[in-house]
C-alpha cells in the first residue's frame, strides 16, 4: 500500500465489529481532512464490504477469524484496506442492479445487490485481490483540493 | 452513534423513530420492529429518520422487506432524512417508492 500507514486494527470477524471499523474509518477521514460527503461514502463502502466478509466469507462458511483494517495517506489520496482469511469472495463478480431495477417499486425489487452498488458509488477506486489465502479489498478516495474549499465554504470546517 | 429504534402504533399508523447507525449489525432490531408493526396490521409506516446518521444497504433491504411483508398498499413515509442518508436513498431509487417528507401530519 502506498503512502504513510496511519493505523492498523485487527478485529473478530463479527457484525459487532462494524461499529469499531466505522470509527476507524471516521478517524482516518478526519485526519485526511476529507469533505463530509466523501468521508461518508468511504465509511459506507467499507461497512458494506466488511458486512459481506463477516456474513459470506466467514459465518456462512462456518469459519471463525479476523478482519484487519488499515489506512494509508498520501498527498492525493486516502486508501483503506480490509484483509480477511475467509473464503475467496470477489465482490465485483456479483451483478449490480441496473437503472431499470433501481426504478422498480420496492414490492417488485429483489432483496440484495445494493451493497456493492453503494461501494462503487462511494469511492473513487475499488479493487479486490486474493493472495496468500487472504482476501484484500482496497478502497481509494481522492483528496481533491476543492474538497477542503467546498467544506469550508459550506461552513463545515472542523466537523 | 449507537442505534436505537422506537415504535408507536396509533390507529393503524406505525410511527418508528430511528436514531444512530443502521447497518447489518443493528438491522435485526429494526426488522423486529417492522414485524411487530406488520403483526398489528399497520396501514402506514412512518419512519422518523432525522437522527439517523448512517444508513447501509442492510437498512434499505429492510424497507424492501417491509413493503413486501406488509403489502404494496401500505405506504412508507420517511420523515426528516438529510445529508448523505438522503443521497443514499435517492441513489438507490427509493425516492420513487417511499414518500420523503420534512414532516408528517396525522390525517
Amino acid at each position: 500500500m502506498q503512502g504513510y500507514l496511519m493505523e492498523q486494527l485487527s478485529l473478530p470477524a463479527k457484525l459487532d465489529s462494524l461499529e469499531e471499523i466505522g470509527k476507524f474509518v471516521v478517524r482516518a477521514t478526519t485526519q485526511a481532512k476529507l469533505a463530509t460527503k466523501v468521508a461518508y461514502g468511504l465509511r459506507l463502502a467499507v461497512d458494506e464490504i466488511a458486512t459481506n466478509i463477516v456474513t459470506h466469507g466467514y459465518k456462512e462458511a462456518g469459519i471463525i477469524g479476523e478482519i484487519t483494517v488499515s489506512a494509508a495517506l498520501t498527498d492525493s489520496s486516502l486508501t483503506v484496506v480490509l484483509e480477511d482469511g475467509g473464503i475467496p469472495f470477489d465482490p465485483l463478480s456479483h451483478p449490480l442492479p441496473g437503472e431499470d431495477e433501481l426504478n422498480l417499486p420496492l414490492e417488485d425489487r429483489p432483496v440484495g445487490g445494493l451493497g456493492i452498488f453503494l461501494v462503487l458509488k462511494g469511492v473513487d477506486a475499488f479493487q479486490y485481490e486474493r493472495a496468500h489465502d487472504l482476501n484484500r479489498n482496497i478502497f481509494v478516495v481522492n483528496r481533491t483540493p476543492d474538497c477542503t474549499a467546498r467544506r469550508d465554504a459550506a461552513g463545515l470546517a472542523g466537523q | 452513534m449507537a442505534f436505537d429504534v422506537q415504535l408507536q402504533m396509533t390507529e393503524g399508523v406505525a410511527k418508528i423513530t430511528l436514531t444512530g447507525s443502521l447497518d447489518a449489525a443493528s438491522a435485526p432490531q429494526f426488522k423486529e420492529i417492522i414485524e411487530r408493526a406488520a403483526a398489528q396490521k399497520a396501514e402506514k409506516l412512518v419512519l422518523f429518520v432525522k437522527k439517523l446518521d448512517f444508513l447501509a444497504s442492510a437498512g434499505l433491504q429492510l424497507l424492501i422487506y417491509a413493503k413486501q411483508k406488509m403489502g404494496g398498499n401500505v405506504d412508507i413515509y420517511l420523515i426528516g432524512s438529510q445529508g448523505p442518508v438522503q443521497d443514499t436513498l435517492e441513489m438507490s431509487g427509493f425516492h420513487h417508492s417511499v414518500h420523503i417528507q420534512d414532516s408528517f401530519a396525522d390525517t
